[in-house]
């Protein structure tokens, strides 16, 4: 069935116009033909490929993603909010179970070791290096917004959309997190869309600091399903150790990280093969594939993180 | 009749898009997801033939390409289904316009997404696209084509079947003797 797939056109032409014609191969013009909406296709594919590839701003694939997330959001919207019945199915997997029944106890524990968090180390180190007037989580200006897509392992690009966009305050490189600590930012806006890049792409890259050492790292994503994240810190002889906590250290202006966001914790430390220092693997707080409600931090504080005193810390 | 097939399966290629990307990923198998619209595309070229096949393809990938939260360089999705597609499409020729068989649906969804993953990845690492992982390559495959055919059981016989009323009648004379 296969067998002419690979052969060029001259042969199943040349056989159709034999004394034993092939059925399949149609008449000399209409191979032609194919053959010419093959290649005009193609040249179609790399022209786009080319004219996208530099991905500089002013790209003419633009404005089609603009028109395609015009179209496509409310779309995707009502998918989702139509989704239940898939939700119902999944959740007879006895796979799924298991992982609910996992998620369950990491929520809880998440919740735990959030709490953990912002009362004991964070806040301590904090309070002793700084003065004590560093509030841990500073109260930033969230919009909330749902995930309306999720991008598959197929593209192994770790995006999801959210129904959010510019009509909403919602601009390239915010912050987006969710009740559990970062999921990622903002790459992408359209007016009622925008795209999320999560930690856990290969793209992707967070300064973060141990909540133990107040060490400073980078936190990198290693394109695997379950968002498993890559740390490692700037100074060598610094080691983090298994169960410490991660949380952002901020960009200037706030953008594209807010400082103080919980990434996640270290569950083993290897050595660098060749050169000085070490590189944990982090897990996430945050599932990648189970996010459904986020954040998109809009706006700063009042002032930048040093207000009052009066937050969770003690 | 020929508006009609084509605003049909424009109408197929919208729907699978928007369902691949917001439903479908929700019942994901660790994170791969039936390609729906590869199969919407493969369900037209085995109806229609290569040409149907290769256009649908670029169009069914180049919306895969610039619907959020797609987030790579444009036309990957979009050669990678049009190859998949003409192929596709062939098959059916090879046929001579019989109706393939299950199993040749299969083989030829599974031939498919082999080919259209393929082209996607090998394309993101012409442009050193850091996200493409080779050592995971075999195992999403795997996963996608696994789902992909279970996803094709459904899809396949109901878009052929649709397209097959809104035939021309000589081609349909031509079909069933």
């Amino acid at each position: 069935m296969l067998k002419d797939l690979g052969t060029p056109t001259t042969r199943s032409a040349f056989r159709s116009a034999g004394e034993t014609p092939l059925r399949s191969a149609g008449t000399p013009r209409d191979v032609r033909r194919r053959r010419t909406v093959l290649v005009l296709v193609i040249l179609a594919c790399f022209t786009l490929i080319v004219l996208d590839a530099r991905r500089s701003a002013g790209s003419p694939v633009e404005p089609l993603r603009e028109a395609a997330a015009g179209v496509f959001g409310p779309l995707e919207s009502t998918a989702t909010s139509a989704r239940q019945p898939v939700d119902n199915l999944r959740d007879r997997f006895a796979e799924m179970d298991r992982l609910k029944a996992e998620n369950e106890k990491l929520k809880k524990d998440n919740e735990d070791l959030t709490r953990e968090l912002t009362t004991s180390d964070y806040a301590r180190n904090r309070a002793q290096e700084l003065d004590k007037l560093l509030k841990v989580a500073p109260a930033f200006t969230m919009t909330p917004a749902r995930v309306i897509g999720i991008g598959s392992a197929q593209t192994f690009s770790h995006t999801v959309t959210i129904d959010a966009g510019t009509a909403d305050g919602v601009h390239t490189d915010m912050t987006v997190l969710n009740g559990t600590g970062l999921v990622g930012r903002v790459v992408r806006t359209t007016q009622g869309t925008a795209t999320v890049l999560l930690i856990g792409d290969r793209n992707s890259t967070v300064g973060g600091r141990l909540n133990a050492s107040m060490a400073l790292g980078f936190v990198s994503g290693r394109g695997e399903v379950g968002g498993t994240l890559d740390y490692k810190l700037i100074d060598p002889k610094a080691r983090p150790k298994v169960g410490d906590r991660i949380v952002t250290w901020g960009s200037s202006g706030n953008a594209p990280y807010v400082p103080g966001v919980p990434i996640g914790v270290v569950t083993s430390v290897t050595a660098n093969e060749g050169s000085l220092g070490s590189t944990a693997t982090v897990k996430p707080y945050v599932d990648p594939t189970r996010i459904d409600t986020v954040g998109v931090v809009t706006g700063p504080p009042a002032r930048p993180p040093r207000p009052q005193i009066t937050g969770k810390g003690n | 009749m020929i508006a009609l097939r084509i605003g049909l399966a424009a109408l197929f290629l919208m729907i699978a898009v928007t369902v691949q990307t917001s439903v479908l990923t929700n019942i994901a198998v660790a994170g791969v997801t039936c390609d729906l619209t590869l199969i919407v595309v493969i369900a037209l070229a085995l109806s229609r033939g290569p040409e149907w096949g290769a256009i649908a393809g670029f169009a069914g990938g180049l919306l895969l390409d610039v619907v959020p939260p797609a987030d790579h360089t444009a036309g990957r999705w979009a050669l990678s289904l049009a190859i998949a597609g003409y192929i596709a499409g062939l098959i059916r020729r090879e046929t001579s316009g019989s109706p393939v068989g299950p199993l040749g649906v299969a083989l030829t969804v599974v031939l498919g997404t082999a080919v259209s993953f393929f082209i996607y990845s090998a394309t993101g690492s012409l442009l050193h696209d850091p996200s493409v992982d080779w050592g995971e390559f075999g195992v999403r495959l795997g996963i996608a084509a696994g789902y992909d055919v279970v996803g094709a059981i459904v899809v396949i016989p109901l878009v052929m079947w649709i397209m097959g009323r809104v035939q021309p009648a000589r081609e349909r004379r031509r079909v069933a003797p």
